[in-house]
Protein backbone atom coordinates (compact mmCIF):
# COMPACT_ATOMS: atom_id res chain seq x y z
CA UNK A 1 0.00 0.00 0.00
CA UNK A 2 1.68 3.28 -1.17
CA UNK A 3 2.30 5.65 1.62
CA UNK A 4 0.62 9.35 2.25
CA UNK A 5 4.54 10.31 1.47
CA UNK A 6 4.71 8.12 -1.75
CA UNK A 7 0.88 10.04 -3.09
CA UNK A 8 2.35 13.44 -2.19
CA UNK A 9 5.90 12.89 -3.85
CA UNK A 10 3.77 11.70 -6.53
CA UNK A 11 1.75 14.83 -7.20
CA UNK A 12 4.44 17.59 -6.12
CA UNK A 13 7.71 15.34 -6.69
CA UNK A 14 9.93 18.08 -6.87
CA UNK A 15 9.27 18.57 -3.49
CA UNK A 16 10.34 16.10 0.02
CA UNK A 17 7.20 16.62 2.13
CA UNK A 18 8.71 14.44 4.75
CA UNK A 19 10.84 17.24 6.05
CA UNK A 20 7.96 20.25 6.30
CA UNK A 21 5.38 20.65 9.34
CA UNK A 22 3.36 23.53 7.17
CA UNK A 23 3.00 21.90 3.69
CA UNK A 24 1.11 25.62 2.84
CA UNK A 25 3.21 28.28 4.40
CA UNK A 26 6.41 26.30 2.80
CA UNK A 27 4.87 26.76 -0.67
CA UNK A 28 4.19 22.93 -1.03
CA UNK A 29 0.95 22.30 -2.19
CA UNK A 30 -1.67 24.75 -3.28
CA UNK A 31 -6.05 24.69 -3.17
CA UNK A 32 -5.50 22.61 -6.99
CA UNK A 33 -3.49 20.49 -5.94
CA UNK A 34 -5.04 20.03 -2.27
CA UNK A 35 -8.18 18.61 -4.88
CA UNK A 36 -5.94 16.15 -6.49
CA UNK A 37 -4.70 14.63 -3.24
CA UNK A 38 -8.51 14.28 -2.27
CA UNK A 39 -8.91 12.58 -5.31
CA UNK A 40 -5.78 10.41 -4.90
CA UNK A 41 -6.57 9.79 -0.84
CA UNK A 42 -10.23 8.33 -1.83
CA UNK A 43 -9.35 6.14 -5.00
CA UNK A 44 -6.29 4.67 -2.56
CA UNK A 45 -7.75 3.80 0.16
CA UNK A 46 -11.07 3.15 -0.98
CA UNK A 47 -13.08 5.90 1.24
CA UNK A 48 -14.55 8.85 0.45
CA UNK A 49 -13.46 12.01 2.53
CA UNK A 50 -16.18 14.23 3.37
CA UNK A 51 -16.65 18.09 2.21
CA UNK A 52 -17.08 19.62 5.28
CA UNK A 53 -13.10 17.92 6.63
CA UNK A 54 -11.42 19.53 2.95
CA UNK A 55 -10.05 22.23 4.65
CA UNK A 56 -6.43 23.79 5.27
CA UNK A 57 -5.80 22.53 8.78
CA UNK A 58 -6.31 18.88 7.43
CA UNK A 59 -3.74 19.11 5.00
CA UNK A 60 -1.16 20.86 7.28
CA UNK A 61 1.22 17.91 6.98
CA UNK A 62 1.75 14.23 6.98
CA UNK A 63 0.19 13.71 10.56
CA UNK A 64 -2.64 15.88 10.06
CA UNK A 65 -3.04 13.80 6.66
CA UNK A 66 -2.92 10.21 8.66
CA UNK A 67 -5.43 11.55 11.58
CA UNK A 68 -7.61 12.17 8.51
CA UNK A 69 -7.20 8.99 7.25
CA UNK A 70 -7.72 7.15 10.61
CA UNK A 71 -10.87 9.56 11.07
CA UNK A 72 -11.98 7.60 7.77
CA UNK A 73 -11.27 4.29 9.18
CA UNK A 74 -7.93 3.70 7.29
CA UNK A 75 -4.57 2.84 9.25
CA UNK A 76 -2.10 4.81 7.16
CA UNK B 1 -26.95 39.88 -0.03
CA UNK B 2 -25.05 39.70 3.28
CA UNK B 3 -21.53 41.36 3.55
CA UNK B 4 -19.07 38.43 5.30
CA UNK B 5 -17.09 40.08 8.23
CA UNK B 6 -15.47 37.29 9.10
CA UNK B 7 -13.12 34.57 7.65
CA UNK B 8 -14.83 31.55 9.95
CA UNK B 9 -18.01 33.40 8.49
CA UNK B 10 -16.88 32.16 5.15
CA UNK B 11 -16.22 29.22 6.52
CA UNK B 12 -18.86 28.50 8.42
CA UNK B 13 -20.92 29.14 5.58
CA UNK B 14 -19.64 26.66 2.77
CA UNK B 15 -19.67 24.22 5.51
CA UNK B 16 -23.32 24.17 5.37
CA UNK B 17 -23.49 23.27 1.79
CA UNK B 18 -20.14 21.07 1.99
CA UNK B 19 -21.85 18.96 5.12
CA UNK B 20 -22.95 15.33 3.78
CA UNK B 21 -22.44 16.38 -0.18
CA UNK B 22 -21.19 13.45 -2.60
CA UNK B 23 -21.36 15.57 -5.30
CA UNK B 24 -19.70 18.78 -3.87
CA UNK B 25 -18.80 21.59 -6.51
CA UNK B 26 -16.63 24.96 -6.28
CA UNK B 27 -14.38 27.26 -7.84
CA UNK B 28 -13.81 28.42 -4.53
CA UNK B 29 -10.05 28.30 -3.56
CA UNK B 30 -9.32 30.69 -1.58
CA UNK B 31 -5.95 31.66 -0.08
CA UNK B 32 -6.01 32.49 3.54
CA UNK B 33 -4.24 35.52 3.42
CA UNK B 34 -5.92 36.68 0.56
CA UNK B 35 -9.83 36.11 1.92
CA UNK B 36 -8.48 37.91 5.02
CA UNK B 37 -8.19 41.16 3.12
CA UNK B 38 -11.40 40.79 0.97
CA UNK B 39 -13.00 40.73 3.79
CA UNK B 40 -11.18 43.30 6.10
CA UNK B 41 -11.56 45.61 2.66
CA UNK B 42 -15.62 44.94 2.77
CA UNK B 43 -15.37 43.06 -0.47
CA UNK B 44 -17.19 39.96 -0.09
CA UNK B 45 -20.91 38.85 -0.13
CA UNK B 46 -23.25 35.46 0.05
CA UNK B 47 -26.08 34.64 -0.66
CA UNK B 48 -27.07 31.15 -0.09
CA UNK B 49 -29.99 28.98 -1.33
CA UNK B 50 -30.83 25.10 -1.08
CA UNK B 51 -28.01 23.41 -1.54
CA UNK B 52 -25.80 26.12 -2.91
CA UNK B 53 -23.83 29.23 -1.98
CA UNK B 54 -22.72 32.25 -4.33
CA UNK B 55 -19.70 34.21 -3.18
CA UNK B 56 -19.73 37.82 -5.02
CA UNK B 57 -16.29 39.56 -4.41
CA UNK B 58 -16.13 43.43 -5.87
CA UNK B 59 -13.23 43.85 -8.13
CA UNK B 60 -12.28 47.12 -9.83
CA UNK B 61 -15.78 48.26 -11.20
CA UNK B 62 -17.24 44.75 -11.56
CA UNK B 63 -18.06 40.98 -9.42
CA UNK B 64 -16.65 37.72 -9.38
CA UNK B 65 -18.67 35.05 -8.39
CA UNK B 66 -17.71 32.10 -7.12
CA UNK B 67 -20.22 29.08 -5.71
CA UNK B 68 -19.92 26.58 -3.70
CA UNK B 69 -22.68 23.72 -4.13
CA UNK B 70 -23.73 20.54 -3.52
CA UNK B 71 -23.56 19.37 -6.76
CA UNK B 72 -24.24 21.05 -10.28
CA UNK B 73 -27.69 20.25 -10.21
CA UNK B 74 -28.05 22.13 -7.37
CA UNK B 75 -25.79 24.95 -8.52
CA UNK B 76 -28.00 25.09 -11.99
CA UNK B 77 -30.99 25.46 -9.37
CA UNK B 78 -29.71 28.08 -7.61
CA UNK B 79 -27.98 30.28 -9.53
CA UNK B 80 -31.54 30.39 -11.56
CA UNK B 81 -32.57 32.31 -7.97
CA UNK B 82 -30.29 35.23 -8.37
CA UNK B 83 -31.79 38.11 -9.23
CA UNK B 84 -30.19 40.76 -12.28
CA UNK B 85 -27.54 38.11 -12.96
CA UNK B 86 -27.61 38.77 -16.72
CA UNK B 87 -27.34 42.57 -15.78
CA UNK B 88 -24.87 42.76 -13.91
CA UNK B 89 -21.01 42.99 -14.59
CA UNK B 90 -19.76 39.45 -12.93
CA UNK B 91 -16.90 37.41 -14.35
CA UNK B 92 -16.38 33.49 -13.24
CA UNK B 93 -13.25 31.51 -13.21
CA UNK B 94 -13.47 27.58 -13.88
CA UNK B 95 -10.28 26.05 -13.14
CA UNK B 96 -9.58 22.61 -13.68
CA UNK B 97 -7.48 20.12 -15.55
CA UNK B 98 -9.99 18.91 -18.16
CA UNK B 99 -10.02 21.41 -21.29
CA UNK B 100 -14.19 21.34 -21.17
CA UNK B 101 -15.64 21.76 -17.80
CA UNK B 102 -18.62 19.88 -18.26
CA UNK B 103 -21.98 20.11 -16.35
CA UNK B 104 -21.06 23.25 -14.43
CA UNK B 105 -20.03 25.13 -17.31
CA UNK B 106 -23.60 24.06 -18.94
CA UNK B 107 -25.42 25.29 -15.39
CA UNK B 108 -23.53 29.21 -16.00
CA UNK B 109 -24.28 29.15 -19.91
CA UNK B 110 -28.10 28.54 -18.85
CA UNK B 111 -27.46 31.65 -16.36
CA UNK B 112 -26.00 33.70 -19.39
CA UNK B 113 -22.43 33.28 -18.52
CA UNK B 114 -19.95 33.26 -22.29
CA UNK B 115 -16.89 32.40 -22.64
CA UNK B 116 -14.84 34.80 -22.55
CA UNK B 117 -10.94 33.75 -22.05
CA UNK B 118 -8.64 30.87 -21.48
CA UNK B 119 -5.71 30.87 -19.41
CA UNK B 120 -3.27 27.80 -18.65
CA UNK B 121 -0.64 27.92 -16.32
CA UNK B 122 2.71 26.96 -16.76
CA UNK B 123 5.38 25.41 -14.72
CA UNK B 124 9.51 25.20 -14.60
CA UNK B 125 11.51 23.71 -11.89
CA UNK B 126 13.21 25.55 -9.99
CA UNK B 127 17.02 24.15 -11.15
CA UNK B 128 16.51 24.07 -14.69
CA UNK B 129 19.19 25.73 -16.38
CA UNK B 130 18.47 28.98 -18.54
CA UNK B 131 19.07 28.33 -22.78
CA UNK B 132 19.31 32.02 -23.03
CA UNK B 133 18.94 35.33 -21.48
CA UNK B 134 19.94 38.65 -23.20
CA UNK B 135 19.73 42.00 -21.03
CA UNK B 136 22.48 41.62 -18.74
CA UNK B 137 23.64 44.85 -18.77
CA UNK B 138 20.52 46.50 -18.02
CA UNK B 139 19.83 47.54 -14.23
CA UNK B 140 17.13 45.56 -12.63
CA UNK B 141 15.93 46.87 -9.56
CA UNK B 142 13.51 46.80 -6.63
CA UNK B 143 10.61 48.86 -7.41
CA UNK B 144 10.22 51.52 -4.55
CA UNK B 145 7.04 53.35 -3.09
CA UNK B 146 7.34 56.21 -6.26
CA UNK B 147 6.99 53.79 -8.41
CA UNK B 148 3.56 52.30 -7.72
CA UNK B 149 1.70 54.95 -9.81
CA UNK B 150 3.54 53.94 -13.06
CA UNK B 151 3.28 50.51 -11.93
CA UNK B 152 -0.26 50.76 -11.96
CA UNK B 153 -0.82 52.71 -14.94
CA UNK B 154 1.45 50.45 -17.09
CA UNK B 155 -0.86 47.15 -15.75
CA UNK B 156 -3.44 48.90 -16.61
CA UNK B 157 -3.23 49.87 -19.78
CA UNK B 158 -1.95 46.37 -20.86
CA UNK B 159 -3.57 43.69 -19.12
CA UNK B 160 -7.23 42.39 -19.24
CA UNK B 161 -8.62 43.36 -16.01
CA UNK B 162 -11.87 40.58 -16.24
CA UNK B 163 -9.50 37.92 -17.43
CA UNK B 164 -6.39 38.60 -15.37
CA UNK B 165 -6.85 39.98 -11.89
CA UNK B 166 -5.40 42.98 -11.88
CA UNK B 167 -4.18 44.39 -8.23
CA UNK B 168 -5.58 47.18 -6.54
CA UNK B 169 -3.32 50.32 -5.08
CA UNK B 170 -2.93 48.74 -2.07
CA UNK B 171 -1.73 45.31 -3.21
CA UNK B 172 1.15 46.91 -4.93
CA UNK B 173 2.10 48.74 -2.60
CA UNK B 174 2.34 45.64 -0.33
CA UNK B 175 4.50 43.96 -2.67
CA UNK B 176 6.48 46.98 -2.83
CA UNK B 177 6.99 46.66 0.66
CA UNK B 178 7.80 43.20 0.44
CA UNK B 179 10.64 43.53 -2.85
CA UNK B 180 8.39 41.75 -5.19
CA UNK B 181 8.27 43.59 -7.92
CA UNK B 182 11.61 44.09 -10.20
CA UNK B 183 11.44 47.16 -12.29
CA UNK B 184 13.78 48.44 -15.07
CA UNK B 185 13.93 52.40 -15.66
CA UNK B 186 15.00 53.65 -18.99
CA UNK B 187 15.37 56.94 -19.87
CA UNK B 188 14.36 58.63 -17.03
CA UNK B 189 10.84 55.83 -17.16
CA UNK B 190 9.50 53.17 -16.25
CA UNK B 191 10.69 50.46 -19.02
CA UNK B 192 8.93 47.14 -17.66
CA UNK B 193 8.29 45.19 -14.43
CA UNK B 194 8.23 41.72 -13.16
CA UNK B 195 5.37 41.63 -10.05
CA UNK B 196 5.55 37.66 -8.30
CA UNK B 197 4.77 36.17 -5.13
CA UNK B 198 7.16 33.79 -3.46
CA UNK B 199 6.09 31.82 -0.51
CA UNK B 200 8.82 28.90 0.10
CA UNK B 201 9.73 27.01 -2.25
CA UNK B 202 7.11 28.05 -4.79
CA UNK B 203 7.05 31.14 -6.73
CA UNK B 204 4.35 32.89 -8.63
CA UNK B 205 4.80 35.19 -11.47
CA UNK B 206 2.38 37.49 -11.53
CA UNK B 207 2.69 39.88 -13.95
CA UNK B 208 6.17 40.35 -16.90
CA UNK B 209 5.75 43.51 -18.74
CA UNK B 210 7.30 45.98 -20.81
CA UNK B 211 6.01 49.20 -22.17
CA UNK B 212 5.33 49.52 -25.94
CA UNK B 213 8.06 51.62 -26.70
CA UNK B 214 10.54 49.64 -24.69
CA UNK B 215 10.31 45.95 -26.30
CA UNK B 216 11.82 43.63 -27.88
CA UNK B 217 15.45 45.60 -26.46
CA UNK B 218 15.75 42.63 -23.88
CA UNK B 219 14.40 44.49 -20.99
CA UNK B 220 12.29 42.00 -20.36
CA UNK B 221 14.96 39.77 -20.75
CA UNK B 222 16.57 41.64 -18.07
CA UNK B 223 14.04 41.30 -15.75
CA UNK B 224 13.43 37.18 -15.95
CA UNK B 225 17.04 36.11 -15.80
CA UNK B 226 17.08 38.90 -12.45
CA UNK B 227 14.06 36.91 -11.03
CA UNK B 228 15.28 33.51 -11.57
CA UNK B 229 18.27 33.97 -10.21
CA UNK B 230 17.64 35.69 -7.36
CA UNK B 231 15.19 32.87 -6.09
CA UNK B 232 17.67 30.71 -5.25
CA UNK B 233 15.54 28.20 -2.83
CA UNK B 234 12.26 28.00 -5.27
CA UNK B 235 11.70 24.33 -6.51
CA UNK B 236 8.78 25.13 -8.49
CA UNK B 237 7.98 29.02 -10.66
CA UNK B 238 4.55 28.90 -11.49
CA UNK B 239 2.46 31.73 -14.07
CA UNK B 240 -1.23 32.32 -15.36
CA UNK B 241 -0.72 33.41 -19.24
CA UNK B 242 -3.52 33.99 -21.88
CA UNK B 243 -3.28 30.87 -23.69
CA UNK B 244 -3.35 32.88 -26.88
CA UNK B 245 -0.89 34.87 -26.18
CA UNK B 246 1.66 33.47 -28.52
CA UNK B 247 4.36 35.97 -28.33
CA UNK B 248 4.33 35.45 -24.08
CA UNK B 249 3.55 31.46 -24.14
CA UNK B 250 6.84 31.38 -26.85
CA UNK B 251 8.90 33.48 -24.46
CA UNK B 252 8.14 31.90 -21.30
CA UNK B 253 9.06 28.84 -22.90
CA UNK B 254 12.38 30.01 -23.85
CA UNK B 255 13.16 30.14 -20.08
CA UNK B 256 11.60 26.75 -19.85
CA UNK B 257 8.37 26.96 -18.73
CA UNK B 258 5.77 24.58 -20.16
CA UNK B 259 2.02 24.03 -19.63
CA UNK B 260 1.25 22.08 -16.46
CA UNK B 261 -1.76 20.75 -17.67
CA UNK B 262 -4.44 23.34 -15.75
CA UNK B 263 -6.80 25.91 -17.50
CA UNK B 264 -8.89 28.04 -15.92
CA UNK B 265 -12.07 28.93 -18.07
CA UNK B 266 -13.07 33.03 -17.23
CA UNK B 267 -16.91 33.42 -18.29
CA UNK B 268 -18.75 36.74 -18.41
CA UNK B 269 -22.02 37.84 -18.07
CA UNK B 270 -23.21 39.41 -21.23
CA UNK B 271 -22.36 43.32 -20.46
CA UNK B 272 -19.01 42.22 -20.21
CA UNK B 273 -19.30 39.27 -23.17
CA UNK B 274 -20.63 42.22 -25.68
CA UNK B 275 -18.29 45.12 -24.80
CA UNK B 276 -15.58 43.06 -25.38
CA UNK B 277 -16.97 40.98 -28.71
CA UNK B 278 -18.88 43.56 -30.53
C1 LIG C 1 6.46 39.52 -22.85
C2 LIG C 1 7.28 40.80 -22.72
C3 LIG C 1 7.36 41.18 -21.25
C4 LIG C 1 8.71 40.54 -23.26
O1 LIG C 1 9.50 41.73 -23.07
P1 LIG C 1 10.55 42.25 -24.15
O2 LIG C 1 11.41 43.24 -23.50
O3 LIG C 1 9.84 42.66 -25.37
O4 LIG C 1 11.36 40.92 -24.46
P2 LIG C 1 12.91 40.79 -24.83
O5 LIG C 1 13.28 41.73 -25.91
O6 LIG C 1 13.72 40.84 -23.60
O7 LIG C 1 12.87 39.31 -25.37
C5 LIG C 1 12.76 38.20 -24.48
C6 LIG C 1 13.42 37.01 -25.15
O8 LIG C 1 12.73 36.68 -26.34
C7 LIG C 1 13.63 36.79 -27.47
N1 LIG C 1 12.87 37.38 -28.57
C8 LIG C 1 12.53 38.64 -28.73
N2 LIG C 1 11.86 38.80 -29.86
C9 LIG C 1 11.76 37.60 -30.41
C10 LIG C 1 11.15 37.10 -31.58
N3 LIG C 1 10.50 37.89 -32.41
N4 LIG C 1 11.25 35.78 -31.80
C11 LIG C 1 11.91 34.96 -30.97
N5 LIG C 1 12.50 35.38 -29.83
C12 LIG C 1 12.41 36.67 -29.56
C13 LIG C 1 14.73 37.70 -27.01
O9 LIG C 1 15.92 37.45 -27.70
C14 LIG C 1 14.86 37.33 -25.57
O10 LIG C 1 15.57 36.12 -25.40
P3 LIG C 1 17.04 36.11 -24.77
O11 LIG C 1 16.81 35.94 -23.28
O12 LIG C 1 17.68 34.95 -25.37
O13 LIG C 1 17.68 37.39 -25.09
C15 LIG C 1 6.67 41.94 -23.56
O14 LIG C 1 6.50 41.48 -24.87
C16 LIG C 1 5.34 42.42 -23.04
O15 LIG C 1 5.29 43.29 -22.19
N6 LIG C 1 4.20 41.90 -23.57
C17 LIG C 1 2.89 42.29 -23.16
C18 LIG C 1 2.56 41.80 -21.78
C19 LIG C 1 2.56 40.29 -21.71
O16 LIG C 1 2.02 39.62 -22.57
N7 LIG C 1 3.15 39.76 -20.63
C20 LIG C 1 3.20 38.34 -20.38
C21 LIG C 1 1.97 37.82 -19.79
S1 LIG C 1 1.94 38.12 -18.04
Amino acid sequence: MKTIADILKEIRPEFDFTTSTDFKADGMLDSFDMVTLVATLDKTYGISISGADIVPENFQNLETIAALLRKNGVQP
Amino acid sequence: MTPFRTVAGVFAAIQTVKAGAAGFCTNFFPDGQKLQDWVERNELHGESCAGALFLFRRDHDFSRLYFCAASPAALRAGIATLAGLRNERIVVDLVGKESAPGEIFLALEAAGFRRYQQLCRMARPGQSALQAAGGAELPVTLAGHADVPAILALLEGAFDRYAEQLPLTAEIENAVASGQIFVVRLEGVLAGLLFFETQGVTSILRYWLVAEAFRARHVGAALMRHYLATQSTVRRFLLWVIASNDNAVQKYRRYGFVPDGLVDHVLASEPIYNENHR
